[in-house]
């Protein structure tokens, strides 16, 4: 008997092996877009997010009684909304925006940044804060050592590298923001300024779940176990982290400060690049409170004082259970995020 | 020749199994570098890269930023020795790699909200770890992928794939078959075309084709092609959404 072998079969199936995690999903996502059309019953605010997916694309709503914010297109002959990122869709009244899983950080006029200065020009700085583009910082934007009411003369334009070098760190707040979305800092307060004494992380930019969030305080103060003082940690908004220790000039600068003890406080010394001695104890709480703010990075939880704080206890509690150990990553890091989660 | 002879024409089966229209395995992971702001590694069948995107930012090297309103979307691709049969050292400036480079680029130009970023950069950086045909089509598809994690606007997926098409005689013209997702030895044997697409509109983003085809087999290539661009973006879909999926699951409110 002959065998026939018959011609393939002119439509089969597209390939997806059951093993594919991705085959439930991609067919579920007709149903997700419908649960994402239920648009009327999401809370409005900053905090509400839609628990649904959206990814580039996609169309959000065809209604023409929503706006458009951002992270969202329509095309010229349709009013259809569609998504540009893939993320959760946030509802402020009538505006509809996506907030994107992750992306780079973008200034906003009063974010806390920290920023490392990467080029020096004749009356400014440049300064990169992990934005799209470089940040300015003016010459005038800074307070110069010897008072408030001190006049900006030709001679500080010739020292500008006294105040700030290529790759000195500094805390700055944003003042403006340029056409092309650029920001201009300045450190016209005593809170702000050139930083020394410590530990410099970065964490992952804005947006989704981990990173540093927008919150009531940025700079806070750690007081630490075993005899190692108090330390300061700066919460930069880029996601930037700075971690110091605490200096007596830093008490000095929370207090209240008049005009004319302000004087006294702005000396040379704010602009020293020379570190101050740091005790071991010291520098193992500073390192113990970075490894744990990169658990929580790596947790995917967001980095705020309270966080951290949790985590630095988590993390103390741990050693006392578990015998002292280096590292903070993988097993231990994850029991930290527990314990914080937990809270 | 051995490749288009008796095989198929018997059983219409390819070389690794496949029918004319079956993708290979497709694999996507998102995120895989914590240092990048946005990266990637794709696998179809085995053409294996990775890729990172950084930026936008402000470009660093040269004097003076440029002017343009837009930003310039870099793409620089290292094909490891390692990666083929042939173990060819490839410069810098090779005219094949160079080329993908641009293709690459302009695609992205286009699909990409780059006027949101004026004056800087995105730089994206392709490894191809492993190759096996398809190689500028798996590069389009892992640069989408790093792009979307990178959360850089963009008004569409771009999805691409290739096809082929058997028997390159003119002879036996009424057996030529559309091919879809060539693998390495026929790409060497068949004429084909990388197409990609952005997307359910069905535009076309990326047409390359380096080899000669008879015109009357063109049309049934393309379609092919855009048919497999779809299902590439749903795959790719699929992997965005699994991702955003364990993202939100990790995230505390």
């Amino acid at each position: 008997m002959a065998i026939t072998i018959l011609p393939p079969t002119p439509a089969a199936l597209p390939y997806r092996s059951t093993s594919n995690p991705y085959t439930d999903t991609a067919s579920s996502s007709e149903d997700e877009d419908e649960d994402s059309m239920d648009i009327d019953s999401l809370p409005t605010g900053h905090q509400a997010h839609s628990t649904t997916i959206i990814t580039p694309g996609q169309t959000v709503t065809d209604d023409p009684q929503w706006m458009r914010g951002h992270g969202t297109f329509a095309s010229a002959d349709s009013t259809a909304i569609r998504s540009t990122l893939a993320g959760t869709l946030q509802k402020t009244n009538k505006l509809l925006s996506i907030v994107p899983l992750r992306a780079r950080y973008t200034p906003e006029i009063g974010d806390l940044v920290i920023g490392r200065i990467v080029e020096v020009q004749s009356r400014r700085w440049k300064v990169d804060v992990a934005a799209p583009l470089l940040a300015n910082l003016m010459l005038s934007s800074i307070n110069l050592p010897g008072g408030a009411l001190r006049k900006r003369t030709s001679v500080d334009e010739l020292n500008i590298r006294a105040f700030f070098g290529e790759g000195d760190l500094l805390v700055a707040e944003v003042q403006s923001l340029f056409q092309d979305g650029s920001a201009s800092l300045h450190t016209r307060s005593l809170k702000y300024g050139k930083l020394r004494n410590g530990y410099f992380m970065a964490v992952a930019g804005t947006g989704g779940g981990a990173g540093v969030v927008r919150a009531k305080r940025q700079i806070f103060t750690l007081q630490t176990a075993h005899g190692a003082g108090e330390v300061d940690v700066i919460l930069g908004v880029n996601g930037h982290i700075w971690i110091a220790k605490h200096t007596a000039e830093a008490d000095a600068k929370s207090e209240a400060v008049g005009v004319n003890r302000l004087e006294e406080v702005a000396n040379a010394s704010m602009y020293s690049s020379q570190n101050d001695d740091i005790s071991g104890e010291t520098r193992r709480e500073i390192a113990r409170v970075a490894g744990c703010i990169r658990a929580l990075m790596e947790g995917g939880v967001k980095v705020d004082e309270e966080t951290v704080r949790r985590a630095y206890e988590a993390g103390l509690e741990m050693d006392e259970r578990e015998g002292e150990a280096e590292y903070l990553g993988g097993e231990r890091g994850r029991g930290i995020v527990e314990r914080v989660l937990a809270g | 020749m051995p490749l288009d002879s008796s095989i198929y024409t018997l059983s219409a089966l390819r070389l690794d199994g496949r029918r004319w229209n079956e993708l290979r395995r497709i694999n996507g992971q998102i995120s895989t570098q914590q240092a990048a702001d946005g990266s990637s590694y794709f696998e179809m069948g085995n053409t294996k890269i990775i890729c990172t995107v950084n930026g936008p930012q402000e470009q660093k090297r040269g004097g003076g930023r440029d002017q343009s309103n837009e930003a310039k979307v870099e793409v620089e691709i290292g094909i490891a020795g390692f990666s083929g049969v042939d173990r060819k050292r490839r410069t810098r400036n090779d005219k094949r790699i160079q080329e993908m480079q641009y293709t690459i680029s302009s695609a992205f130009q286009n699909t990409l909200f780059t006027h949101l970023y004026p004056h800087s950069t995105i730089a994206i950086t392709l490894h191809v770890l492993s190759q096996d045909g398809s190689l500028l089509a798996a590069c389009l598809n892992a640069c989408t992928l790093a792009l979307i994690d990178a959360g850089i606007p963009m008004s569409d997926y771009i999805a691409a794939c290739t096809t082929g098409s058997m028997a390159s005689y003119a002879d036996k013209e009424d057996e030529a078959d559309p091919l879809l997702d060539l693998n390495g030895s026929e790409e060497q044997e068949l004429p084909f075309l990388t197409v990609g697409t952005s997307g359910g509109e069905d535009k076309v983003n990326v047409l390359i084709m380096e080899t000669r085809v008879q015109m009357a087999r063109l049309e049934a290539m393309i379609s092919v092609g855009l048919d497999g661009c779809k299902q590439i973006r749903g795959i790719l879909d699929g992997i965005v959404r699994a991702h955003g999926k364990k993202v939100l699951q990790s995230k505390v409110s």
